[in-house]
């Protein structure tokens, strides 16, 4: 039955992915509600001060970019993608100006009623013009001249974000490039001595960072990157040559740091098979989980302490939709321009939910990114529906009509 | 599948991706599996750890009922004022900012006074000294919740007439360690104080009024070594949960009744939770498993006649050092059971003055012993009755005479002789009970020998405890068979068979002897303690009764002798040492005795002065031990204790004549 849906005459979105990301939103909404009115000062400020429902505003405002999205072939959006491209770097550039600084980085643009990340936007630049780069035939792709130059586009916009600092969203650049590379039918020698000179860079730099002895040089990373890295591997914080009294602080930090981690690990292993039912997980409630992350970078784990293994599953399983379908559609873009976009947004939003969940059950160290489309944040809504709009785009316009 | 369709098409670069995708959502199912299924179990304890704190409630501890039921340990509530720091988080809170902001501006203007003198901007080194550490902001808040707490002290403490103070370092203990539960600040309100709290005070945030069970002892120091009385102990008994974030206080018994059955007065321990958030204050709390209350104790004691006994006893005023007690013959029950001087049960629990511990420490009056069952004596002349026994049944005839020198000279002339209080003159069997011969005693004594004496020691089961379970018990003691092998002289014999020497007993055991002579012959174990009953009498646990005269052994003496000493021992009340305890209505037979209390140097310097009794001579129900330490020759037995009997027997007399009205007296006092 779904041949005839499928037989693209008729069908002019995606209705399947269409279904999962609006799956996602409600979700969304749901878990962010349950994860902020959990304290009296929260559940009695006025509507338009809550949570839940700056969210709804927010996944309508996305939605509404992602139909204008729609609306634009995406060769016209192409064209502009190296405007797109060099605006976004000159935004990441001047955050790192007059940005405003909360938790120790200088990530946002504080617009009064809404704080813009442009680093989220960036991505998306990076996709396109990172696409529209590589879609020149394939002969071409495989010359060295195109391979440095396509790693010179991903690593400018990595430099700059990881300068704000967002390690995070730096990292997710580097999957998401190398995909549309690989996908573009760069030589795959290249890739591997890419990839394997990252590998040796990051063994290389996270064997600084844990083992190097005091008085060397090691690499300069802001101290809470330092230290998630130290939780994550469960190595002291202390230097080696430490007194009693400078272990004592260490170890206190330590605590205090692995904090996060710990609690979410606890929210999610506690959900059990069913869960505790929405809006009975006690980890927010009782203020384990911290408040302020509980419905951004942390959303996830409140989803699996109220609605457990099952919950988890089917959050993975919506993703799962989006992915593949986005494969798919990939797999029928008419050109391969279409086909890169949605490799990379793919990729993108892959390596978001694979970073973010990872965290949450302790098999990445916490690297502050959101969820895509179920964490609360303006930024990160906007973006994301933006990038399924780039998807749907590729499939809308898969024919040339 | 139709979503995985393009790994199909020839594509080969999408494909591999496609893989990689499956591969890392393959990743996180396994991570989330082995987290939410696996060790899911793990992280519920350390849910519980973090979140759950369990608090011991202690049962509501049985009721002490004297044998017609009136109370002698019950529980009273007391009311306490409680402070609720969660209640208080929001003032605490405030007042911290407030605090933290004061502090903040104080830097800031100093900051700028510094820029002033400069005349420059500061430099980031020199701004640092100005900013707020978070140290000193925790120390602020602290020091504000402090102030908010006592501040709702200080209004209770206006309100109530009555001066309230918040220790800070107390504050700061409860807050650190047991923030979940209430901080009690006023305890043992007067009823005007509950009133004008329930008045006043309820509008009043984070205080509130709690109810708390204490034991309390109506008739203060009435029976209080039989009761025994309790001390403060938090800990799990066994078979209880064993661990607890937080006891509230409870008590075991010490020694008495409260001790001997701790276990059944005080019920079980029931546990309550408290779920906490993440700074430790109370959120909620429940229930989990209510305590259970403990069971009722019923005493053979008799509380009229028990108070009776105790004012008998202070023949020498309250620091009288003495015994009494009261025993059915029958039953072996225990029907009063005085020890002076005595101690007050209520003071641990409201509070000891250092002159009353100075008191109980004091080494010649001890009242903390009972004296009755905890001391041992020797028992002098009343032990002539055993003597006396054991050579009726060796056949002696109580008619035969022996002559009394006025001392008692060893066939071995080297050897002491023995001084008889008796005055010189002819015994028989009958006079030398009624005038206590020693001479006799032990000329007959030593004609019998000293085995004989043991083996009716033995059946009397002297040197033995007689099995109350008050934890206050002193077996005294009695020569073995096998001690008196060797190193054993007539001289040994002869202080035994006129109750000094190498024994010593209780007045307790003294009760088992006498009412043996008059039961007929049967050792009894004492009663004490009637039934063990479930305070709900709608429950279904059956009450523990404990078997009334239950025997221990037999003296094995024929009627005759028996009769013989009964006889002998009327005697002695009739017109012998024991006269002053005749009451008409209920004749008494028994024997009197001043015992010696010797020094390391066989210098005496004291007297124990004893009247062992039993009544009515014809049918006995009752027997009677007095017995009083006293000073050398400050009195005897006869003088001394056979007073007292006689207004025991005077009690007897009328509990049993005014049976109804004491039903009555009873349920008023109910």
């Amino acid at each position: 039955m779904f041949d005839g849906f499928l037989s693209e005459s008729q069908s002019r979105i995606d209705k399947l992915q269409l279904a999962a990301i609006c799956a996602l939103m409600l979700l969304g909404i749901a878990f962010v509600y349950s994860a902020t009115m959990v304290t009296e000062s929260a559940s009695s400020a006025p509507w338009y001060n809550q949570i839940w429902i700056r969210q709804i505003f927010w996944y309508v405002v996305g939605l509404g970019a992602a139909i204008a999205v729609c609306l634009i072939n995406y060769h016209t959006l192409a064209r502009w993608a190296l405007v797109l491209y060099w605006g976004n770097i000159l935004l990441l550039a001047l955050v790192l100006v007059v940005g405003t600084v909360r938790f120790g980085a200088r990530r946002w643009f504080d617009l009064g009623f809404f704080s813009l990340q442009p680093s989220e936007f960036a991505k998306l630049a990076f996709i396109l013009a990172q696409a529209h780069f590589l879609s020149r035939p394939e002969e071409e792709v495989r010359s060295p001249t195109i391979f440095w130059q396509s790693i010179g586009l991903m690593i400018l916009p990595f430099l700059l974000i990881m300068k704000e600092p967002d390690l995070g969203s730096a990292l997710v650049l580097l999957p998401t490039g190398l995909a549309i590379m690989f996908a573009a039918g760069t030589p795959k020698r290249y890739l591997f001595w890419l990839g394997g000179g990252v590998g040796i860079l990051a063994a290389l730099f996270l064997v600084d960072i844990l083992f190097a002895p005091p008085g060397w040089w090691t690499i300069k990373l802001e101290d809470y990157q330092r230290q998630r890295l130290l939780v994550y591997f469960g190595a002291s914080f202390a230097p080696k040559n430490a007194s009693t009294a400078e272990r004592i602080k260490a170890a206190e930090q330590e605590r205090t740091k692995s904090y996060q981690v710990r609690q979410a690990l606890i929210s999610v292993g506690t959900g059990g098979l069913l869960g505790k039912g929405w809006h009975q997980g006690n980890q927010t409630a009782l203020g384990f989980l911290p408040p302020g992350a509980a419905h951004n970078d942390f959303i996830f784990s409140v989803i699996a302490e109220e609605k457990g293994f099952v919950g988890s599953i089917v959050v993975l399983t919506l993703y799962g939709v989006i992915l593949f379908t986005g494969m798919r559609i990939a797999g029928h873009a008419r050109d391969r321009l279409g086909k890169l976009m949605a490799v990379g947004v793919v990729a993108l939003l892959f390596s978001h939910v694979f970073i973010n969940i990872g965290m949450n059950i302790r098999i990445v160290p916490v690297t502050g990114i959101p969820l895509p489309l179920l964490s609360y944040g303006g930024s990160s809504v906007l973006g994301s529906l933006i990038a399924m709009g780039m998807l749907q785009n590729v499939y809308i316009y898969r024919k040339a009509y | 599948m139709l979503i995985f369709d393009q790994l199909k098409k020839n594509d080969p670069q999408l494909r591999i991706i496609a893989v990689l995708l499956l591969c890392g959502l393959g990743v996180l199912v396994a991570g989330l599996w082995w987290v939410q299924i696996v060790s899911s179990r793990e992280y519920q304890a350390h849910l519980e750890m973090q979140s759950f704190r369990t608090v011991r409630i202690p049962a509501v501890r049985g009721k002490i009922l004297d044998r017609n039921g009136i109370a002698l340990a019950e529980n009273r509530p007391t009311y306490n004022i409680n402070l609720y720091l969660d209640e208080l988080r929001k003032p605490f809170r405030a007042a911290g900012d407030r605090e933290v902001a004061r502090a903040r501006a104080v830097l800031k203007q100093q900051a700028e006074e510094k820029q002033r003198q400069l005349n420059r901007k500061l430099n980031k080194e020199e701004r640092k000294q100005f900013v707020l550490l978070l140290r000193d902001q925790n120390a602020l808040r602290q020091r504000a919740r402090y102030e908010v707490a006592s501040n709702v002290v200080a209004e209770i403490s206006q309100r109530l007439g009555q001066p309230l103070i918040l220790n800070r370092t107390n504050f700061q203990k409860h807050y650190d360690q047991s923030l979940a539960l209430p901080l009690p600040i006023a305890t043992n309100l007067s009823p005007q104080q509950i009133a004008v709290f329930a008045e006043q005070c309820t509008e009043q945030v984070g205080v509130d009024l709690s109810v708390q069970s204490t034991r309390f002892y109506p008739y203060g120091t009435t029976a209080a070594h039989v009761l025994g009385y309790l001390q403060k102990d938090d800990s799990s008994a066994e078979g209880e949960e064993a661990y607890f974030s937080y006891r509230l206080p409870d008590y075991r018994g010490l020694v008495g009744v409260e001790a001997g059955y701790d276990k059944e007065l005080r019920g079980k321990a029931g546990v309550k939770s408290v779920v906490v958030n993440n700074l430790g204050y109370r959120q909620t709390e429940n229930i989990w498993e209510p305590a259970q209350p403990g069971q009722n104790l019923l005493l053979t004691i008799d509380y009229e006649l028990q108070r009776k006994a105790e004012k008998a006893l202070h023949i020498f005023g309250a620091n009288t050092r003495g015994a009494l007690v009261v025993m059915d013959v029958h039953t072996g029950d225990i029907l009063a059971l005085a020890s002076s001087p005595t101690v007050n049960p209520n003071d641990p629990i409201q509070g000891i003055s250092p002159e009353e511990h100075a008191r109980r420490l004091d080494p010649v009056l001890r009242p903390e012993i009972n004296r009755a069952t905890q001391e041992n004596y020797a028992p002098g002349s009343i032990f002539k009755t055993v003597t006396g026994l054991v050579c009726l049944e060796d056949g002696l005839d109580p008619n035969e005479i022996v002559n009394n020198p006025g001392y008692y000279q060893f066939s071995n002339k080297k050897s002491k002789h023995v001084g008889d209080l008796a005055a010189p003159g002819p015994y028989n069997f009958y006079k030398a009970i009624v005038k206590s011969s020693n001479t006799y005693f032990i000329e007959m004594g030593l004609r019998s020998g000293i085995e004989k004496i043991i083996r009716m020691a033995k059946r009397l089961h002297l040197g033995e405890r007689t099995g109350l379970r008050t934890q206050q018990e002193n077996p005294g003691k009695f020569p073995s068979l096998e001690r008196v092998k060797s190193d054993w002289y007539d001289g040994h014999t002869a202080s035994i068979c006129i109750g000094q020497g190498e024994m010593s007993v209780t007045p307790l055991q003294m009760a088992v002897m006498i009412s043996a002579y008059a039961n007929g012959g049967t050792v009894l174990w004492p009663r004490l303690v009637d039934r063990i009953e479930p305070v709900d009498p709608a429950s279904s646990a059956q009450p523990t009764v404990f078997e009334k005269g239950r025997v221990r052994d037999h003296l094995g003496a024929q009627r005759r002798s028996l009769e013989i000493l009964r006889e002998a021992m009327r005697e002695d009340v009739l017109d012998g040492t024991g006269a002053s305890a005749e009451v008409p209505g209920m004749p008494a037979a028994g024997k009197t005795g001043t015992a010696q209390v010797m020094d390391i140097h066989n210098r005496t310097t004291a007297n124990t002065v004893w009247f062992a009794s039993f009544a009515p001579y014809d049918n006995p129900r009752y027997a009677v031990i007095v017995m009083v330490e006293i000073e050398v020759n400050a009195g005897s037995g006869g003088r001394t204790c056979a007073p007292i009997a006689h207004d025991i027997y005077q009690a007897l007399l009328e509990r049993e004549r005014g049976g109804t009205n004491h039903v009555e007296r009873v349920a008023q006092a109910r």
